[in-house]
């Protein structure tokens, strides 16, 4: 076993989360806004206000002082949980009840945050409300930079304080008293210099037998667009219930638009079918104008990265909300660079690896670009919507471009590995001080060195052309369809043929050149979903990688345990990820395996259940804590979304024919399961399923086709037919 | 360079030009103290105020100056100028130096220097036990001759 290192905390409290489509709080439940959380294998403090992507603040407390006595609001609390649309807890201190509402708002970007007091004295009691936070004020994705010198103004209500073009302001309806900065008492103006606290103190007088009551709203991101939210909104800080409902309510509609799922025999996937889609919901983002997506998680990668929202969007495209995968991609493709700008490692083609309001972005990954082809072809599928795929294919042509010119023309293996590197050599003459990473190569396992073939990437690229391909035919452009296509059947043909490891019954995980990478990893099983390998090699690489070595009862590895280099704490050395294990549950239903592809799943299921309905990036690679690890990662809530649907239900979509697929893939000891509210490019699905039979209600402005395998039956808007489906041997 | 900057702007608007800057402005000031590379009578030291690039638990570090390694058995580190300093070749998985946003770390190293006011450029790599490839920082700076006390 892993000894634990000295200062990581065991098991820290769950985590309380507030977000907002440009905001979010992170706290620990105990009434002030404080979550210290081992990260990268220490203790950091991520508690605070995060607007548009900003870090505002570091940890944000309230002290309350009375006829000279202090309570900090952890020391009084009463209870706390959640409610509809925030976050409460109540307090009890000499006599006094003071209950806290704490909500995210989206514009301007930021936390509202009211503490009520209630005096059952019959004099007035004076209370100062005295609140405490240091600024931050820089993007979460550069990790660990707080940076040392502020701008701070005094206001009326409050106080400004800014970095470059990064800013936050600190309001309350009850101006404060005093200020002090870095603990020394402040009169006011404009201060330049390093903070290491701001605190106000609002002094409030309870009326004999009555109530007072102070707001804070803390917002910010860009100075330029909370200038402008603020002048909008105006100086009045909105009523958290307000707050809370109007987010409520939106999260409400937005569950009602997406499926439900009901699973008699499997009562645990219906609850974490629930909590991913409610994960999924946490992660929306829309931190600017103009730029959609879904953060890839919650601490430290609350940013858009763009491999995680190729994995995240298909989730979506189940879900039905096609308009935010629609709006998602725009935003990426708008950042598809048409030049090389080795500044930010991006090539003519290349789509961005992360992006954060500025716009501040950067390319140089060897797999995001890759993976947006087949969601732009997924999308078109889902939405029928085929009105600007000449523009589409012509972004996804940009895409294959840039592979082509990375790809050996003798095998067709697409060449990764040097991006980072690339990036420091750029900037090496322009700064007396340089930093980097030693990290060869940047591949999903991005700390790993898997150069020059990865597996994984190379099946990355052989949809990448097998999609774009697909986009070219819907786009009439035949000749470069034809191309994709001959490209993606040569690079099949050297797959089938370089990465068999008969020793292991495996496939290796890369080629350093023309040597193979004899290593096991997950990752294979990707050419298993993708459906590159012949039945019997595919039934072998599943049966390989459910052995001890590589499958845990918490998950699947990202190296197996026998590997030399193994290390059951080095991220992508070993860890379990969560990914990892759908991507076996993925394979086991591709080679028709449904009972392990459950199991891989109820694993999963079983992490939410563990993890207090949030989901862990990775956990350690000999025992079930999570290490080094977001607590909430849209790579662990998406796969599992999608496999329920396309996996376990096998159901494909095309929304341009007007057809659908079911294929069930229930075990075969189960009873019923039910699917309500399905969209569908042109209307929505209802699916009921017994054993052999299939009951198909459709709700939509034309016919549709329904292929249950053994044959194709057209249903009428509105109608309700119950069709027979072929027993399990007869799948195909 | 130049052309990349013309590039960006023109592709992406000025506004992602001004925005990369803040960001390169804000890391080049926030993590080397500037001015901090002092000459020591046994060797140098230096002080950075945030974590370089990554943050956690480090089981190692290593000093280099002008590409010649400096003997771990006399690097030094302390978190904070009230810390306790603590041997380099002391920190391990199980004993790491541990930095989070904002950690204020110094670094003192026992090695002869050639005299001379010309710069030297400090590389410090250090091995976090979480994400194995070290991170690494170059500091291409001048050093101050400390006063005598």
């Amino acid at each position: 076993m892993t000894p634990a290192l000295p200062s990581a905390l065991n098991r820290p409290p769950d985590p309380v989360l507030l977000t907002s489509l440009a905001s979010a709080a992170m706290g620990d439940g105990r009434g002030d806004l404080c979550y210290e959380r081992e990260s990268r294998g220490a203790p950091s403090e991520w508690g605070g206000v995060y607007g548009q992507l900003i870090r505002l603040t570091g940890p944000w407390t309230v002290v309350l002082t009375s006829a000279g006595a202090t309570t900090d609001l952890p020391s009084c609390r009463v209870r706390s949980g959640p409610f509809p649309g925030g976050w409460g807890s109540e307090h009890r201190w000499k006599g006094l009840e003071v209950l806290q509402d704490l909500v995210a708002i989206p514009r301007p970007a930021g936390v509202v945050r009211r503490l009520r007091v209630r005096s059952e004295s019959t004099s007035p009691v004076p209370l100062t409300f005295t609140s405490h936070f240091s600024p931050f004020l820089f993007p979460v994705l550069v990790e660990g930079i707080r940076p040392v010198e502020f701008v701070v103004q005094s206001l009326p209500e409050g106080v400004a304080i800014g970095n470059h073009g990064f800013g936050l302001r600190a309001a309350a309806t009850v101006s404060p008293a005093r200020l002090l900065l870095n603990g020394e008492v402040w009169e006011g103006g404009q201060y330049k210099g390093p903070v290491s606290e701001v605190a106000l103190e609002h002094e409030v007088a309870v009326p004999a037998r009555g109530s007072g009551e102070i707001r804070w709203q803390i917002s910010g991101g860009l100075t330029r667009d909370l200038d402008k939210a603020l002048g909008d909104s105006g100086p009045t800080i909105a009523s958290p219930d307000e707050l809370a409902a109007r987010q409520a309510a939106d999260d409400l509609q937005w569950t009602r638009g997406t499926p439900e799922l009901e699973f008699p025999d499997a009562p645990e996937l219906e609850v974490a079918y629930r909590t991913a889609r409610a994960g999924l919901r946490r992660l929306y983002s829309e931190p600017a104008d103009g730029m959609v997506g879904l953060v890839a998680g919650y601490p430290w990668y609350s940013a858009i990265w763009c491999r995680d929202l190729a994995i995240m969007l298909p989730a979506l495209l189940w879900l039905g909300d096609f308009e935010w995968v629609a709006r998602s991609l725009a935003t990426v493709f708008r950042f598809q660079s048409r030049h090389s700008v080795r500044l930010l490692a991006g090539e003519p083609g290349e789509l961005p690896m992360q992006l954060v309001p500025g716009p501040i972005f950067l390319y140089g990954t060897s797999d995001s670009t890759l993976r947006f082809p087949r969601v732009v072809e997924q999308m078109h599928r889902h939405t029928g919507d085929v009105s600007s795929v000449v523009e589409w294919a012509e972004a996804l042509h940009r895409i294959v471009e840039w592979g082509r010119g990375r790809s050996d023309p003798t095998t067709g293996l697409l060449r990764h590995g040097g991006e980072a590197e690339a990036i420091s050599q750029a900037t090496a003459s322009l700064a007396r001080v340089r930093y980097g990473i030693d990290s060869p190569d940047t591949t999903i396992w991005d700390s790993a060195d898997r150069r020059d073939h990865a597996l994984d990437v190379q099946v990355l690229w052989w949809q990448a052309l097998c999609s774009t391909a697909r986009l070219l035919g819907h786009a009439a452009d035949h000749d470069r369809r034809m191309t994709c296509e001959g490209q993606a059947a040569h690079l099949a043909e050297t797959l089938g043929e370089r990465y068999r490891w008969p020793e292991q019954r495996y496939l290796y995980d890369s080629l350093r050149g023309a040597i193979p990478v004899a290593r096991v990893r997950p990752n294979a099983l990707r050419a298993v979903s993708a459906g590159l390998l012949d039945p019997a090699t595919a039934r072998a690489v599943v049966e390989r990688a459910a052995e001890g070595d590589l499958s845990t009862p918490w998950g699947v590895r990202s190296l197996s345990g026998n590997d030399p280099g193994y290390d059951a704490r080095a991220y992508h050395e070993g860890q379990v990820w969560t990914i990892a294990t759908a991507w076996a549950a993925d394979a086991a239903f591709a080679v028709g395996q449904p009972e392990r592809g459950l199991a891989y799943l109820r694993t999963i299921a079983a992490r939410y259940v563990a993890d207090g309905g949030l989901a862990n990036e990775c956990y350690l690679g000999d025992r079930p804590e999570p290490f080094n690890s977001c607590y909430l990662l849209g790579f662990s809530v998406a796969p599992f979304l999608r496999l329920l649907f396309e996996r376990l239900w096998g159901i494909r979509v095309d929304g341009v024919e007007t057809s659908v697929r079911v294929l069930p893939a229930f075990p075969l000891a189960w009873t019923s399961a039910k699917l309500t509210g399905l969209r569908l490019a042109q209307g929505r699905l209802n699916l009921e399923w017994t054993p052999g039979h299939l009951r198909v209600q459709w709700e939509g402005s034309c016919g549709l086709s329904v292929d249950t395998g053994n044959a194709v039956h057209p249903i009428a808007p509105g109608e309700t037919a119950v069709l027979d489906l072929p027993s399990p041997p007869e799948r195909s | 360079m130049a052309g990349d900057a013309i590039r960006l702007e023109t592709e992406f608007g000025a506004h992602s030009l001004e925005a990369l800057i803040w960001v390169a402005e804000t890391v080049d000031a926030s993590v080397y103290a500037p001015g901090s590379l002092v000459r020591t009578a046994s060797g140098f030291r230096f002080s950075l105020a945030n974590p370089p690039l990554r943050i956690g638990a480090f089981s190692g570090l290593r000093l280099g100056v002008d590409g010649t390694w400096v003997p771990p058995d006399s690097v030094r580190v302390r978190l904070g100028p009230q810390g306790s300093w603590r041997d380099s070749v002391r920190l391990s998985p199980s004993n790491p130096l541990e930095l989070q946003a904002g950690s204020w770390t110094e670094f003192e190293a026992d090695c002869p220097l050639p005299a001379g006011p010309g710069p030297v450029t400090i590389r410090l790599e250090l091995s976090n036990v979480a994400i194995p490839p070290l991170v690494w920082m170059e500091i291409h700076d001048t050093m101050r001759e400390v006063a005598p006390p």
